[in-house]
């Protein structure tokens, strides 16, 4: 099949490698793709079509079109034109069933034509309404190209990286490698990239450019120009951004210039049998010939309306090939053009006169390659004189070159569309859409491009209309009595051919914050979950109970160091505090802490935590762990507005934190820390600076928690350190570590808050029954109007804690009911061994929100009453806080 | 990846270093009435075209400022420090 | 069955007359159901849809198709659950098959709060007699077995919604085009309205790219351009505009039946019947009405999608685009009456407005109808910011300036 060793060819026939189609092996020479070495072994068919299963063969040998899709080593919907084999590549057909020349499925293409019109999913199957499951079912089967590997959880390696050019020259052909040439003797540096393995575009596959181009190539690398091989431009997005596809590499290219260089895309022209293997663009026969040293027929007709097809008849010929006639539009437009064959094409018919060949090249109106373009949001318009698409109003730092531009060579005849009642002329290769389904579409009222290509998806499938988008808007155009002009165009859209995922998507997921003592939870056998972004212990055994019940009684440890933790300081810190809280923080004497909520100003809680004064002109805020960046982010904001005398710093990462807590508390601390901690210099809600086991610390004295309690902050560095003292001096009161579950029991025994989570994005202060910290008096802080506004118009509902007196535990989210409708909902809950019930808190409506009002709330499907209690459930008065 | 925005302080930068907080709003100076503080929180003029907005460069410098930017082309006219 | 073979106009041209009952600004689903239910519930037939461009060239045209009602507000989900109702005899109703398939939808939680927002979210759609609950990890893999479970993000379990499917949005657009030509609307395209008259008060009608039309009422059903189009009545929106993105890879055999969607790693995909998969992701971060698709979505989505679906490596994405969302800030939309007598609005749609088309059809048609607000829309009403009246379907607060 191959014939003799031929100058400018591809191929290293010393070099061999043994790939397997449908288990049979198949050799190819190096420098083959998987679709010439198919070819050189006499397979025609290549593939099925969509809709039709159609037999499709090899048309443009450059990745383009849908027609050899196969699957390749379980990777589906691989143009084998354009892969090269591996040793040992397994390569199989897709959309058969039985075989690409015995496939079951073409009996759609029999019965397809008269029974399967355009539109006719739409009328069909609509009764009865049950029935619609099975004949999708069957339609599900039917569609799809290839199949995924279902098992596959290994990712190929991918890097991105960033580049930048002055120039960024797109396409490596004549006009892109001259534009290179010349910005870089401007004296920019410049960047060209090229799909294929050496610069020449399609003069590599014209034996009698391809030595010119080869030394435009060198001349164009002396000057400074780097040439990418292989490297694909994936689209042009917004700030001249180009990523590029360089098969294992992702480069993200920001160019001043971009340059599109992409030359057209070779147009089918629309006849009869169009799509029968054997009929190809220029390009095709020509690389068969010329890259693989292949014959792509023995005997063929030529079909063109430029020089492109005049130019590959006579390339064919220097092949061997019999050129049995060359139609030229330009001459003469045939009335008629019928290709006949079954398995491939036999005969072409052109106003009655038949040819017996075996091979029909295809010259359409090139159409400027203007994707990357239109992107950028170039204007496309329709050149009537040409007939064809073009660019216009290029948007700056965007500048395009040679064939792309519209500049096309000898001017093209628009070619008319043939064949109607012979047989099926295709228009859209990837979706099967003929002649007659545009007819029947406009006549349908689907009489604009858009409507026409979503009624029949031509464009929509593979190849994105690159071969189909202008032929379409043609026969919408002769449908439709009116002109390319105003049938318009679609969008062209990026990506500019598929780009898959795993390129992309580059290494998977960075890992999760964690804290600086998470291996210390890990080996005390914390089961360890996800809060926000960060992996935190859920508790450390099977028994969050038993944790609670050690804090209660004796003495527990948090790592609470995922709070947000901020420093504010300057003469105007203080006022600064008054303005972004509801409550007052100027008057907090040095050393004391105060909690705070933060409201907008639509009076919304967004976050909460407590403020110590460390200086008159300083003070340590905590925030929620999820609200760290977004409260140090909002105090920034309002004091870029407010211009006041503060500065802020965010410590989070920097310091940890741990809770010390329990009645035996303090006898730890005694133990641990440099200070007195005696309850009367060392009182609840003090704040004092010292050593912990050595590290200097911050000590707040707070209790959310509910018992005698200590929050030790101190740099992270020293997490472990702090962490292994705290357990070895507390093992006498046998110092339990307690994750996150037993402190939300813990905090639900005292009614303390979770923003978030007993909030939500409606709730303010005062609904949220924290009057207490609302301090109206000020003058003005962040809320306070829309609080006085709730205020004014009183309450509608109120956050309460509950019990459940049945002993029944409804879900977080259960929904408290009034009159069979939700009217509040449950935000908290658990059992409590401490009290005994199961107790939560909850949102109801005002009317029932008195202390011992019961409501209904929907535990598992069904009614159960709760009751309400307005106090905490456990040391209601705050003595342990205190003690 | 999308369009670039001119941190003050550090220069052109990828987009997604950023966070917008959306347009410029003038906070009422006196108590306003429930319909104004209303329209002030949660009314916009979502302008199509050229407006003034607040970015903050989160994945950077901490620096909150302005930008004029043309909402129909995400075309950065200018940025600034706020005055 | 018989237009299958014999082809007929589904919507005729017409000329435009001086003046309609009502004028319906926007030619996509919600103003084509409106028109439709407008003849077939109220017999009122002297309306015209207005559209700039091709019927659904805007969002019920780029959305990614997903029907569905398992909302968090009791009001959200009561109308999505009686839109679901709707949808699932339009076909019928129609008779137009709009490939409704309701193979169910997934909403992942990955981590202990995301299980009690599914939770609280089951609870509100039981209640409401909607089909919803919350599974564990191994009904996800029984639901799902291609789930990859323990990505960077461990799925922890998932919001199941059995009826929650997808169905073919420009069929739903052409049907309802087809119905409200039949029932004696004249449906517009290429027209663009460029003024909206008020006068004492009231609307009167609009003015034209082919000149003014009085109308007795005028119904805004645009997506993004809304607060333009309320601002040319002197109607004020709560309302900033940004663009969602989609994409669609080549298609391949079934693989995935249900819709996964991961709020957490803000990604969506369904498997189309055609074998492509339609995948999507949250809104951009910033205003903008730039249609231009950004890299960094299918760069991010990609990511996040291989963390669920690593089989998915070498599928290749085929095109990405853009549409305009009206975002609210409750995340709820804006229906109803004005303060302009006889300016009715339907927007502030966010990413939500397709899967709300026959409800809002015929909530709209019976509120022109009737002149009094139905029940069902009431919470929606645009009055509500002003009386801070919200119907928050975001779960917490986000800060505003």
């Amino acid at each position: 099949m191959r014939l003799p060793p031929r100058e400018h060819e591809l191929i290293d026939r010393s070099k061999t490698v043994t790939f397997t189609f449908e288990g049979e092996p198949v050799r190819a020479f190096a420098g083959d793709t998987i679709g010439s070495a198919l070819f050189a072994a006499g397979r025609r068919v290549f593939g099925r079509s969509f809709k039709y299963h159609r037999r499709r063969g090899l048309l443009c040998c450059s990745g383009q079109c849908p027609n050899c899709m196969m699957t390749v080593d379980g990777v589906p919907n691989v143009r084998v034109c354009v892969r090269p084999p591996r040793e040992g590549t397994v390569v199989k057909a897709q959309n058969v069933v039985g075989s690409l020349d015995r496939d079951l499925m073409a009996v759609t293409d029999r019965i397809g034509g008269p029974f399967t019109p355009v539109g006719f999913y739409y009328k069909t199957f609509i009764r009865p309404r049950w029935a619609w499951p099975y004949y999708e079912k069957f339609l599900r089967n039917a569609a799809g190209l290839g199949k995924l590997d279902p098992h596959v959880t290994e990712r190929r390696r991918v890097d991105h990286e960033h580049a930048h050019a002055e120039v960024l020259v797109v396409g490596g052909g004549q006009s892109g490698l001259e534009a290179a040439l010349a910005h870089a003797r401007a004296g920019r540096q410049v960047v060209l990239i090229d799909e294929g393995p050496e610069p020449g575009g399609h003069q590599l596959a014209n034996r009698e450019r391809i030595m010119t181009m080869r030394s435009l190539a060198a001349e164009t690398a002396q000057a400074g120009v780097e040439i990418l091989p292989f490297a694909r431009a994936i689209g042009l997005y917004e700030g001249n951004l180009v990523p590029v596809d360089r098969g294992s590499t992702l480069v993200k290219f920001r160019a001043e210039t971009v340059v599109a260089a992409t030359g057209t895309l070779e147009q089918p022209l629309v006849f009869a049998g169009n799509d029968l293997p054997g009929v190809m663009l220029p390009a095709g026969a020509r690389r068969l010939a010329n890259y693989w040293s292949l014959r792509p027929g023995e005997r063929a007709v030529v079909l063109t309306v430029d020089d492109r097809g005049v130019e590959t008849a006579r390339e064919l010929e220097a092949a061997g090939v019999e050129i049995a006639e060359v139609v030229d539009y330009r001459e003469r437009v045939p009335r008629s053009v019928v290709a006949k064959g079954r398995k491939q094409v036999r005969s072409l018919t052109v106003d009655g006169k038949r040819f017996d060949c075996d091979l029909v090249v295809m010259s359409g109106s090139p159409q400027p390659n203007y994707g990357l373009l239109a992107h950028a949001r170039a204007r496309v318009e329709f050149d009537p004189g040409r007939g064809i698409f073009v660019p216009v109003e290029l948007p700056p730092g965007v500048e395009v070159a040679g064939e792309a531009s519209g500049d096309v060579g000898s001017p093209a005849v628009p070619p008319p569309s043939h064949g109607e009642g012979e047989g099926k002329s295709i228009v859209c290769f990837c979706e099967d859409v003929t002649t007659k389904d545009f007819k029947d579409a406009v006549a349908e009222g689907f009489d604009s491009i858009q409507l026409a290509k979503r009624y029949t998806t031509a464009t929509m499938g593979p190849c994105q209309g690159r071969l189909c988008h202008l032929n379409a808007v043609r026969v919408a155009a002769r449908e439709t009595r009116t002109d390319e002009g105003t049938i318009g165009t679609t969008t062209a859209r990026p990506p500019t051919s598929p780009v898959s995922m795993g390129l992309l998507a580059g290494r998977p997921h960075e890992a999760a914050k964690r804290t600086s003592m998470h291996h210390r939870h890990k080996d005390m056998g914390a089961t360890v979950f996800w809060t926000g972004s960060w992996r935190r212990p859920h508790s450390y055994s099977a028994d969050p109970q038993a944790e609670v019940r050690a804090v209660h009684e004796s003495l527990g440890v948090i790592d609470v160091s995922t709070l947000g933790k901020l420093l504010v300081k300057g003469p105007d810190a203080g006022a600064f505090l008054d303005r972004l809280y509801p409550n007052r923080f100027s008057d907090l004497k040095v050393g004391r802490i105060r909690y705070g909520v933060l409201t907008n100003d639509a009076g919304r809680i967004f976050d909460d935590g407590t403020v110590a004064r460390l200086a008159d002109d300083e003070f340590y805020v905590t925030t929620t762990s999820t609200g760290a960046d977004g409260v140090f982010q909002w105090f920034e904001w309002w004091n870029a507005v407010w211009h006041m005398d503060v500065e802020l710093a965010n410590v989070t990462g920097a310091v940890a934190a741990v809770n010390v807590t329990g009645p035996n508390a303090r006898k730890l601390m005694e133990r641990v820390f440099d200070g007195d901690v005696g309850n009367e210099a060392f009182a609840y809600l003090d704040a004092k600076r010292g050593h912990v086991a050595g590290v200097p610390a911050l000590i707040l004295r707070i209790g959310f928690v509910g018992e005698l309690g200590y929050e030790l902050h101190f740099p992270s560095p020293h997490g472990e350190h702090v962490w292994d003292a705290l357990f070895e001096h507390g093992a006498e009161w046998n110092a339990t570590p307690f994750g996150l579950e037993p402190q939300r029991i813990l905090r639900l025994e005292k009614t303390h808050i979770l923003v978030g989570q007993d909030t939500d994005a409606e709730s303010n202060p005062l609904e949220a029954a924290m009057p207490w910290i609302v301090k109206l008096d000020k003058d003005d802080f962040i809320g306070k109007w829309a609080i006085e506004h709730v205020q004014e118009r009183g309450l509608r509902s109120l956050l309460v804690g509950f019990e459940v007196p049945s002993g029944r535990m409804p879900v977080e989210g259960a929904q408290v009911v009034v009159g069979g409708k939700s009217a509040g909902r449950v935000t908290s809950v658990r059992y409590s061994e401490q009290v005994g019930k199961v107790i939560g808190m909850a949102i109801v409506p005002i009317d029932l929100s008195g202390e011992g009002t019961t409501f209904e709330i929907r535990i598992g499907g069904e009614l159960d009453q709760a009751v309400v209690r307005t106090q905490p459930f456990h040391d209601p008065e705050g003595a342990k806080l205190r003690s | 990846m999308s369009f670039l925005l001119t941190c003050p302080h550090c220069g052109p930068r990828e987009v997604e270093e950023f966070r917008c907080a959306g347009e410029v709003t003038t906070r009422p100076t006196e108590r306003p009435g429930l319909r104004e503080l209303n329209e002030y929180v949660f009314f916009k003029n979502n302008v199509a075209g050229v407006h003034r907005e607040w970015w903050y460069h989160r994945h950077g410098c901490g620096t909150w400022f302005l930008a004029e930017r043309d909402t129909t082309t995400n075309r950065v006219v200018r940025t600034e420090l706020p005055a | 069955m018989r237009d299958i073979f014999f082809k007929k106009k589904m919507w005729r041209r017409h000329e435009l007359k001086p003046r309609y009952d009502v004028v319906i600004i926007g030619g996509g689903a919600h103003g084509l159901a409106t028109a439709y239910y407008l003849a077939k519930n109220h017999g009122i037939t002297n309306v015209c849809v207005l559209e700039k461009s091709y019927i659904g060239a805007g969002g019920s045209g780029r959305n990614t198709t997903i029907i569905r009602s398992n909302y968090r507000t009791p009001e959200g989900a009561e109308f999505y659950r009686d839109s679901v109702k709707l949808y699932e005899h339009l076909a019928q109703d129609l008779d137009f098959n709009l490939m409704f398939s309701q193979h169910g939808h997934l909403t992942l939680a990955h981590s202990d709060r995301g299980m009690v927002v599914s939770a609280e979210r089951a609870e509100v759609n039981q209640l409401l007699g909607i089909d919803s609950r919350v599974v564990g990890r191994d009904e996800v893999m029984e639901i799902c077995p291609q789930i990859h479970l323990d990505g960077a993000f461990p799925v922890y379990g998932a919001l199941y919604h059995p009826p929650g499917g997808v169905i073919r949005h420009d069929a739903v657009v052409w049907g309802y085009a087809r119905g409200a030509d039949r029932g004696g609307a004249e449906i517009h395209q290429g027209i663009e309205v460029t003024g909206i008259d008020v006068s004492n008060g009231r609307a009167t009608g609009v003015q034209t790219s082919r000149g003014p039309v009085a109308a007795g009422t005028v119904i805004a059903c645009t997506a993004g351009w809304s607060t333009q189009l309320a601002a040319m009545a002197g109607v004020k929106l709560p309302i900033w505009t940004t663009i969602l993105q989609a994409c669609v890879t080549e298609p391949v055999k079934p693989f995935l039946d249900v819709i996964i969607v991961s709020g957490q790693l803000h990604i969506y995909i369904s498997q189309t019947d055609r074998g492509e998969f339609l995948m999507g992701s949250g809104v951009e971060p910033y205003p903008t009405f730039s249609f231009t698709s950004t890299f960094g979505f299918i760069e991010e989505l990609s990511k996040h999608m291989l963390d669920l679906f690593p089989q998915l490596a070498s599928t290749r994405i085929l095109r990405q685009w853009t549409g305009l969302c009206d975002m609210t800030p409750d995340f709820s939309p804006v229906m109803g009456l004005t303060e302009v007598d006889g300016f009715v609005v339907d927007c502030g749609w966010g990413t939500y407005g397709f899967k709300a088309t026959p409800i809002v059809g015929t909530t709209l048609a019976e509120l022109v109808a009737t002149g009094t607000t139905p029940r069902l829309i009431e919470p929606f009403k645009l009055e509500r910011f002003y009386t801070d009246t919200l119907v928050s379907e975001a779960a917490a607060a986000s800060v505003t300036h």
